[in-house]
């Protein structure tokens, strides 16, 4: 593209320790140029990549969402080190009144590449070892998300190839840390790349939501043009291609991958290319496809893979679909012995890693956590628990999801109640449950009918109750969790009012009180 | 996934809420007389049983008419009298426009069919129309009314004053009214849906109950608008610029 450069900087420009040499690239929001190191700081290389963003007050375009990207993008590499990702050295501000376009602008001073994955592609004949490539682009998509984030704009021009072979990811304007099963990300993206649920998908005021999975459609795109040079859907413009992309998703058309694919990545590119992001591999599942069709080797790093159990992040997914993503949860739960042993090289992410959970079975799933001798049925043990630890709220607990459902119908799954309008396991009623029936925040088109089955109702009631949790005022007095189990019944806003339970639901609230007590394991809370 | 939205003709029982079809890409909607065999029935002795099609396409729509003698007129709203007509056994004629209003002469009745397409894609200064560039997920056109609407609605906290309070509905008609005469309240409330729906806001939890609150929705928009740079201090002038068209 010969557009011109979004910060121009003259080559000799000084900033920090680096001299400002020839220009590398530009994107949307910013331009990089090649740095050579002028301090004496023996520990810094040479040459870097200077990044100059125009977060300053001075540049022709007062962008606000700019501040927030690079934000994202900083915060991101501070919290971040991972053998795949690009790295950050420092981040600089420009301080020159002389030069209102630079003055205030941010420079991020990042690893140099060699080149990136589009200008790769740019190139006749189309280069070998583009399945090597994939596996490594796929072990830094592995390596954030295991991290617990989402890229959010995977493409070529993201994609950094360095000297000695290997591909790094960059360009974390679009990164977002996880909050349970999902982040919000700011309403950009690269249309060929945007998985289709996201094209038009409804925007909050916190931005747009995005799971990992639209990380993972955006490599099945990526590996079909790596290894055929052309989308995978059809079309001469991106316009065409995300028609395309929306009659697929639909149903009204099939997805017909390029005759060139070899059957191993015809398998993974379907596999990334889902009509719907629950139906898409996970991100381990793809990984340990991809090193396989690569032919790079696995088994020395298994250990450090299984260093964090993977957590089944969607009940549904795992009671309902495919082999593989269940055979990633098992793993993930039944070999965590091994992470203690391999729990070193985490670098600054200091997540914690999940509570080591031998049992696999349903009857005993989070024990830990959940009491198995209370009569909660096996059969929504794994909702209950799974449901409760995609809320990132801390009272949102299996046993206070277990204890309502208890109140609420006794864990009758066909419990029918026309004269209160309410039914099923969580007591929904049809006109509430519209606005969290869907995993990704939106309502639905239009109110629900009953039978609700529990695999909905469950989720649905978390995903409520995780809303309800930071709405209700910290200074309440009582137990938080039995606060937010009234407000379920009733509403936040009238617990608020009523500064506590309100008269008329003090016998719910002290059945769930009670329960909570029941199927919490001892000691804990 | 939505591409288009189809507005039947107000009715004595829906004129303050009327129903919305929505069309995804390659979704077809057949109106006419009959409720048996259409999908949108217009209740109307004037209009032939079948009247005619709407397909969505990508962000565009196409009109079948239907009807053997009559000649329907595709009029653009806000394009100072832009329309095309589509004759009688026309079959998928495309239509460009973000609004429409399909005119269908009965029986000395002029009945509106109103047809939306949010999704029409305009040109970002930041880059070119290629597939590979980063870009908002929004795409706005600076020269409709709905663009005045908002840039009136963000213009307080556009001067500097972050936390101002939002104008109200009767203080954005009056900003707005030099440059467009044919302002009023309905009309400029009009247009604050029309962007909930542009701009794909997701709707509240709080308006579960008690149907949609303007206010929150005002908030919602100024605060998506202002986040993403929809609307910048420069885009103002079109508050104050005659537009010139008719008036909606």
């Amino acid at each position: 593209m010969t557009e011109p450069y979004a910060v121009p900087v003259p080559k000799g420009y000084r900033v920090g320790g680096w001299e400002v040499r020839g220009p590398i690239a530009t994107g949307a929001f910013g331009s990089v140029y090649e740095g050579r190191r002028t301090g004496a700081d023996e520990s810094l290389p040479r040459t870097v990549a200077l990044k100059f963003l125009p977060t300053g007050t001075g540049t022709p375009r007062q962008l606000t969402h700019l501040r927030e990207l690079v934000d994202r993008e900083i915060e991101l590499h501070r919290r971040l080190r991972r053998p795949h990702l690009i790295r950050m050295y420092e981040t600089l501000t420009v301080d020159d009144p002389g030069r209102p376009g630079l003055d205030g602008a941010t420079v991020l001073v990042l690893e140099k590449a060699e080149g990136s994955l589009s200008a790769l592609l740019a190139t006749r004949p189309r280069p070998d070892g583009g399945p090597v490539l994939l596996a490594q682009v796929c072990e830094g998509l592995a390596q954030l998300h295991r991290a617990g984030w989402v890229h959010g704009d995977l493409k070529p021009a993201n994609v950094l190839l360095m000297k000695d072979g290997s591909a790094r990811l960059a360009d974390f304007n679009m990164a977002a840390e996880l909050e349970g099963t999902h982040a919000y990300t700011p309403a950009f993206s690269t249309p060929d790349y945007t998985p289709p649920e996201l094209l038009w998908a409804e925007i909050g005021e916190r931005g747009r939501r995005i799971r990992p999975s639209a990380d993972v459609w955006a490599f099945g795109v990526l590996a079909h043009l790596v290894l055929t040079g052309s989308f995978p859907l059809p079309g001469g413009t991106p316009t065409a291609r995300r028609d395309a992309a929306v009659a697929y998703a639909r149903g009204t058309d099939e997805l017909r991958l390029s005759p060139e694919l070899p059957d191993a990545w015809r398998e993974i590119v379907r596999g990334c290319l889902t009509r719907t992001y629950a139906d898409r591999f996970g991100t381990e599942a793809l990984l340990r496809r991809v090193e396989a069709a690569a032919g790079t080797s696995r088994s020395r790093r298994l250990p450090r893979l299984l260093a964090r159990p993977v957590r089944p992040s969607r009940p549904l997914l795992v009671l309902g679909a495919s082999a593989a993503t269940v055979a990633v949860a098992a793993l993930g739960y039944g070999i965590s012995v091994w992470a203690g042993a391999a729990a070193t090289d985490n670098g600054t992410d200091n997540r914690t890693t999940a509570t080591a959970t031998t049992a696999t079975t349903a009857t005993a799933y989070g024990a830990s956590e959940l009491r198995t001798d209370r009569g909660i049925p096996s059969a929504y043990r794994l909702l209950i628990v799974e449901t409760a630890h995609d809320c990132d709220q801390g009272d949102v607990t299996p046993p206070l999801i277990a204890a309502m459902l208890k109140a609420e119908s006794n864990f009758d799954p066909d419990l029918s109640d026309p004269a209160k309008d309410e039914y099923g396991i969580a007591r929904w009623t049809p006109s509430v449950l519209r606005w969290w029936m869907h995993e990704d925040g939106t309502p639905g088109e239009s109110v629900p009918e009953p039978p609700f089955p529990p695999a909905e109702s469950i989720p649905a009631m978390g995903r409520y109750l995780c809303w309800i949790a930071p709405r209700l005022d910290s200074s309440l007095p009582g137990d938080r969790r039995v606060l937010i189990a009234a407000a379920y019944r009733t509403s936040y806003a009238k617990v608020n009012d009523a500064a506590g339970v309100p008269p008329k639901y003090r016998d719910y609230a002290g059945r769930v009180a009670h329960y909570l007590k029941e199927y919490t394991p001892p000691g804990r809370k | 996934m939505y591409s288009i939205i189809v507005v039947p003709p107000p009715t004595t029982e829906n004129e303050r809420h009327r129903p919305q079809h929505r069309l995804a890409p390659g979704e077809r909607l057949t109106f006419g007389r009959s409720a048996r065999d259409n999908d949108l029935c217009i209740a109307h002795d004037g209009v032939s049983r079948k009247a005619g099609e709407i397909g969505a396409q990508g962000v565009f729509w196409t009109l079948s008419n239907l009807c053997s003698h009559q000649t329907y007129v595709v009029e653009n709203p806000e394009g100072a009298g832009e329309h095309i007509k589509v004759g009688p056994g026309r079959l998928d004629a495309p239509v460009p426009f973000e609004f429409s209003r399909i005119v269908l002469p009965a029986a000395g009745d002029l009945l509106a069919v109103e047809v939306w397409a949010p999704r029409h894609d305009y040109l970002r200064t930041e880059g070119g129309p290629d597939g590979d560039t980063t870009a908002p997920a929004f795409s706005v056109d600076r020269s409709k009314r709905y663009f005045a609407v908002l840039a009136a609605l963000c213009e307080p906290r556009l001067r500097g004053a972050p936390h101002a309070p939002l104008p109200t509905v009767d203080q954005v008609v009056d900003r707005l009214r030099p440059g467009w005469p044919g302002a009023s309240r309905t009309s400029v409330q009009w247009n604050i849906d029309y962007l909930a729906v542009k701009l794909r806001l997701k709707p509240g939890p709080e308006t579960a109950e008690s149907g949609p609150r303007l206010n929150g929705k005002k908030e919602s928009l100024v605060s998506l608008a202002l986040r993403f740079d929809l609307v910048r201090e420069d885009d103002l002038v079109v508050l104050t610029e005659p537009s010139g068209r008719i008036a909606r």
